[in-house]
């Protein structure tokens, strides 16, 4: 009897969980400006991480500037 | 300088005047994604890139229209960026330096593009006597296809529009710097903006 309450507490814990989700998917969002429609979209961008891969490669191929030959010649 | 602060357009001070009206229920603080894992090894860049890296990402992906783009954009205008770091002076923001890379970089790549196509974006005198209710709150059901209407309706704009929006959008830029980006006074831009935002409600109702 009590395994059986315990099953249904968490049947009904997981429904309100789904509606309370199903809810919030559908109640919708109200933005005053086109500004703040815009700083919301933006939030919610994820930046490629593919980008910094390919920084810090492209940095790597960078060679390092060359030295003037007064440089090499006095060791500086 | 700050390295943890990697959301843009969040929790900055402005000097403009920030619009009264209602605040949506669901912040977009509150449901921010995590910060990106920094592939970068830590240093004055990597803290640059870190917290600028998504402001400059989605000013090119608005801006072009296009995923791929936009990170090659953002890849190039970073890279370009540490070639010139040393002569950065300090006389503007990081922020404000980077947009404008950026800028120069997307407005090059629509150029040539345009020129290929042979294509021009809407006349922006279409919008003056189109009717919109520029006053009342944008309501949105499904904020799963919001990416892809305001992109829509973005996309509509003249790239002088959509660039002026975007840019007003990041509240750590004033009217001054909006107007140094885009070569015009601060008062312009008020006034082209109030013409902008109407084009984007006009449009942005039809992409419902």
């Amino acid at each position: 009897m009590k395994r059986q309450s315990k099953l249904t507490s968490r049947q009904s814990e997981q429904e309100q969980q789904f509606s309370h989700q199903e809810a919030q998917q559908h109640s919708g969002h109200e933005f005053a400006t086109v500004e703040e429609m815009l700083r919301h979209d933006a939030s919610h961008t994820h930046v490629p991480l593919s980008i910094a891969h390919r920084l810090k490669e492209s940095i790597g191929q960078i060679s390092p500037p060359r030295r003037s030959w007064w440089q090499r010649w006095f060791g500086s | 300088m700050n390295t943890t602060v990697n959301q843009p357009f969040a929790d900055r001070k402005t000097t403009r005047d920030r619009p009264s009206g209602p605040v949506p229920s669901d912040s977009a603080e509150s449901h921010a994604p995590a910060p990106p894992e920094i592939a970068l090894p830590p240093s004055k860049f990597a803290d640059i890139y870190n917290e600028h890296s998504r402001a400059i990402y989605y000013l090119a992906l608005r801006f072009l229209g296009d995923p791929q783009k936009a990170e090659d954009a953002t890849h190039d205008v970073f890279l370009k960026a540490f070639r010139k770091m040393d002569s950065f002076r300090g006389e503007s923001s990081w922020r404000t330096w980077l947009y404008r890379i950026t800028i120069n970089h997307c407005r090059n790549l629509q150029q040539s593009w345009n020129d290929r196509h042979m294509f021009s974006n809407a006349d922006d005198a279409v919008w003056d006597n189109a009717p919109a209710k520029t006053d009342s709150p944008f309501r949105v059901l499904e904020t799963k296809e919001l990416g892809q209407r305001i992109q829509k309706a973005l996309d509509g704009l003249s790239d002088e529009y959509r660039l002026l929006l975007l840019l007003v959008a990041d509240e750590q830029l004033s009217y001054e710097q909006v107007g140094a980006l885009t070569e015009q006074t601060p008062d312009a831009v008020r006034g082209k903006l109030h013409r902008a935002r109407k084009a984007f409600a006009v449009l942005f109702e039809k992409t419902a």
